[in-house]
């Protein structure tokens, strides 16, 4: 890993390049990660907490058509989609979302390849941006990350100062990113930006995970459960604002009589039809089986499958939630 | 707060309910909602400015309802209510979801409530509903606990923004509420948390026909968003969760009260105010008008 | 799209006893009235979901009309009057959301009034014809959301193909 030098001006002067090239710019806003069309909108502010949701959207649409039809007189008529993936920017992704598309990408090239996902995917550049501000919701540091985890970024971004930013080359991506605009960089010295990242205030840590792990794994049947699920009303606010909860439903709709298309949506585990057979059986029938579902897939199932925890700690289920349930807390009493 | 807690406390250990529905704290500035069965667990209780949610929509929850039918004999339930989630309890009352024997009602004079959590409690910060608000005191409730208060008065930006709707074009109007609609996620936030939306299977669930298309595009959202805002015209009661449990900030309360101010004008009618008379949409009346009839 | 040329296309949900049998008569009658309308028969007005509405709208429609017995003639005794408390709110609403009034429209027409059903076809057919094609809701099958312009772009050409 090498790091440079580079400052602001400059920095805001690559993306007004790269705008003008085409490219699909974003960057945190309030409520979601907003398409760049000026750079003023560019904000580099570390203090800031995470967008209400993150920017899977743009890799994992909420609402994408896989197939389109036509149904003949003796056939069908089948148009597929080819999904051109276009280069996508991210600028300044917090550290917490930075990691995301990396651990959803286990589970859209395991069995087979979600050509969907991955042309998105790898057109990515994550640049990530150093966090300074946690509230009571944030809990990166429990989960394996922190406020300046360069894991899944591409380029790293720490302000030296308030023009100049220490910027980081984490990966062989970002390094080609980057060559167009040596002229912009000077050669850095990591222990001045070390000096920044030391003084960096974290999150307490919550919860051990892997004490979690094995107590999900001795506590299927716990009364834990029964208490949240009494609490927890079944919507999937949590799920959809997620940066890595990743379930989809594939629907077919009409256009009208004789064409359509099928359509990949977003779906959520703790709705009660989720898992409703066509039989009628609904093997996750109650809440309380439906969020242990949630807590189990995220810290063990997917450790188990994938070596990794399905959370980024990013804090976003427990902050938008209705009913006020924090998954940090119920993570941290998943111990005897 | 604490003749909250010992009278719910009192209440447990007398077997006279069989769970307490309340608020309970979890941080400076926020409350979650909590289903207490042990009267020990009642020294948690709250209830403050940041009693954001409308309990009465556990009330319809078959887990909650089995509570109920835990002993020999069927207990009631208490909830803590504010006064304008009694309405929404009288309204599931007046639509046969549940009994008023069933229930024991815990009352507060209210001072408003913020309009979300993580807010400091002021003017600025207050609810929507709470700058109209004409229900300070409870209209029926088994027990009443708190001191009249004062509702901070404030500009009424809803109703601003009604108006200005209001004045828009045709074009203007589908335009705005367009851009509104695709923003939503389908996540369903607004119906899990709508107190009258207690089907056991939504119609957006039923997909053959699927008549209310799931993709969250622009034509699903628009069906799903006019739906939902037509099955609760002349039923909703303003809680506004709706509104605050949306992750993507649509502003469903600008429908709700648009449909409650016609009921208002047309009806005279006003939801979950009263259980002497029936529903709007529950009943006719033969003398309605025939203005929009050929 | 030619404005002279261009017929609009209306549906229109009738209730079985009373406006269907209008329309019976206004056949047999020999009335002339413009054939725009698509008939779906019902039971009753009262049975008639808003969704059913929305869905032909979706499906192209640039009116909808519901038409059902007088008040206490209904065949259910009461089918009207419910549906007519409904569709007041209905039609509130989506004049609010920015949706024509005059795209969904209402009538009584008993079994006896032909004339009646002719009048109230030529009247909608007229209105729906000044107000033109109902593009603002027809977009929205093709326009995916304004996050995605991209899917707008692929969806618009899979479109042209298809058609």
């Amino acid at each position: 890993m090498t790091e440079k030098i580079i400052l602001k001006d400059d920095f805001l002067k690559i993306c007004s390049d790269l705008l003008s090239k085409g490219d699909t710019l974003l960057a945190p806003g309030q409520a979601e990660y907003i398409r760049i069309k000026d750079i003023s909108e560019i904000i580099l502010n570390t203090s800031a907490l995470p967008p209400k949701t993150s920017f899977k959207s743009y890799a994992f649409p909420r609402s994408e058509p896989l197939l389109y039809y036509k149904r003949g007189k003796n056939d069908v008529q089948i148009i597929d989609i080819n999904v051109e993936g276009k280069n996508i920017v991210v600028i300044g992704a917090k550290p917490c979302d930075a990691e995301s598309l990396s651990i959803m990408n286990h589970l859209f090239t395991w069995d087979y390849e979600d050509e969907f996902f991955t042309a998105r995917a790898k057109h990515f550049i994550v640049i990530g941006l150093m966090c300074s501000n946690f509230d009571e919701y944030c809990f990166c540091t429990s989960v394996g990350t922190s406020p300046v985890s360069e894991k899944g970024s591409d380029l790293f971004l720490i302000p030296l100062d308030e023009n100049t930013f220490a910027i980081r080359i984490v990966t062989e991506k970002g390094n080609e990113f980057l060559k167009p605009y040596t002229e912009f960089l000077k050669d850095g010295n990591e222990q001045n930006s070390a000096m920044i990242t030391k003084k960096v205030k974290f999150p307490e840590i919550a919860f051990d995970k892997d004490e979690v792990y094995e107590w999900l794994g001795n506590n299927f049947e716990s009364p834990k459960w029964e208490n949240i699920g009494n609490v927890c009303l079944s919507c999937a606010q949590c799920a959809f604002a997620c940066p890595v909860c990743h379930c989809f439903d594939i629907v077919d709709e009409d256009y009208s009589y004789s064409e359509g298309r099928r359509m990949k949506n977003w779906d959520g585990c703790q709705f009660g039809h989720f898992t409703l057979h066509a039989s009628g059986h609904n093997p996750r029938d109650l809440q309380s089986k439906r969020y242990r579902q949630r807590i189990n897939h995220k810290f063990r199932y997917y450790v188990d499958r994938f070596g990794k925890i399905l959370c980024t700690g990013c804090g976003r289920c427990s902050r938008g939630c209705p009913v006020s349930i924090n998954i940090k807390e119920i993570v941290s009493n998943c111990k005897d | 707060m604490e003749v909250l807690r010992k009278y719910a406390s009192e209440l447990l250990e007398k077997k006279a309910v069989a769970a307490v529905i309340g608020y309970v704290r979890v941080s400076d500035k926020r409350t979650r909602p909590a289903i207490i069965t042990n009267p020990e667990d009642t020294s948690s209780l709250v209830f403050d400015n940041y009693c954001l949610n409308n309990l009465s929509v556990y009330l319809t929850k078959a887990r909650i309802k089995a509570l109920c039918r835990t002993s020999d004999k069927p207990m009631k339930l208490a909830i803590t209510a504010k006064p304008c989630d009694v309405h929404s309890i009288v309204a599931l009352i007046q639509e046969n979801q549940i009994h008023r024997d069933d229930i024991h009602i815990i009352s507060f004079n209210c001072g408003g409530v913020v309009k979300d959590f993580g807010l400091e409690f002021s003017k600025e910060t207050l609810a929507s509903k709470c700058i109209h608000c004409e229900s300070q005191k409870p209209v029926y409730f088994d027990k009443l606990f708190g001191e009249e208060k004062k509702i901070p008065a404030a500009e009424d930006k809803q109703l601003q923004k009604i108006n200005e709707i209001d004045s828009m074009s045709t074009e203007e109007r589908f335009e705005f509420f367009k851009k509104e609609f695709d923003k939503c996620i389908k996540c369903y936030a607004c119906r899990a948390v709508c107190p009258l939306c207690y089907c056991q299977r939504c119609i957006t669930d039923k997909t053959i026909p699927c008549w209310i298309e799931s993709s969250s595009h622009q034509r699903g959202n628009f069906s799903w968003n006019i739906v939902r805002a037509f099955h609760l015209s002349a039923r909703c009661t303003g809680c506004g969760e709706c509104e605050r449990a949306c992750p993507m900030d649509i502003p469903l309360g600008l429908i709700n009260r648009t449909m409650a101010i016609e009921a208002k004008k047309s009806f005279s009618f006003v939801s979950g105010r009263s259980l002497e008379i029936p529903t709007l949409v529950g009943s006719f009346d033969v003398k309605d008008s025939d203005e929009l009839f050929m | 799209m030619d404005k002279e040329k261009w017929e609009p296309k209306i549906a229109a949900f009738v209730c079985n006893w009373c406006t269907y049998t209008g329309a019976d008569l206004a056949g047999t009658s020999r009335i002339k009235y413009p054939s725009n309308t698509k008939l779906i028969r019902v039971m009753c007005s009262g049975s008639v979901d808003p969704v059913f509405i929305l869905k032909a709208f979706e499906r192209g429609a640039d009116g909808v009309l519901v038409s059902g017995c007088h008040p206490n003639d209904c065949h259910y005794n009461a089918g009207n009057f419910h549906a007519r408390r409904r569709w007041d709110f209905f039609h509130k609403l989506l004049d609010f959301i920015g949706i024509e009034k005059e795209r969904l429209q209402f009538s009584w027409i008993s079994a006896s009034e032909g004339k009646k059903f002719a009048d109230v076809i030529s009247k909608i057919t007229k209105d729906i014809k000044s107000l033109g094609p109902f593009k603002a809701y027809k977009q929205m099958n093709s326009e995916f959301t304004v996050n995605f312009p991209e899917y707008n772009e692929s969806s618009n050409s899979i479109n042209k193909e298809l058609q």
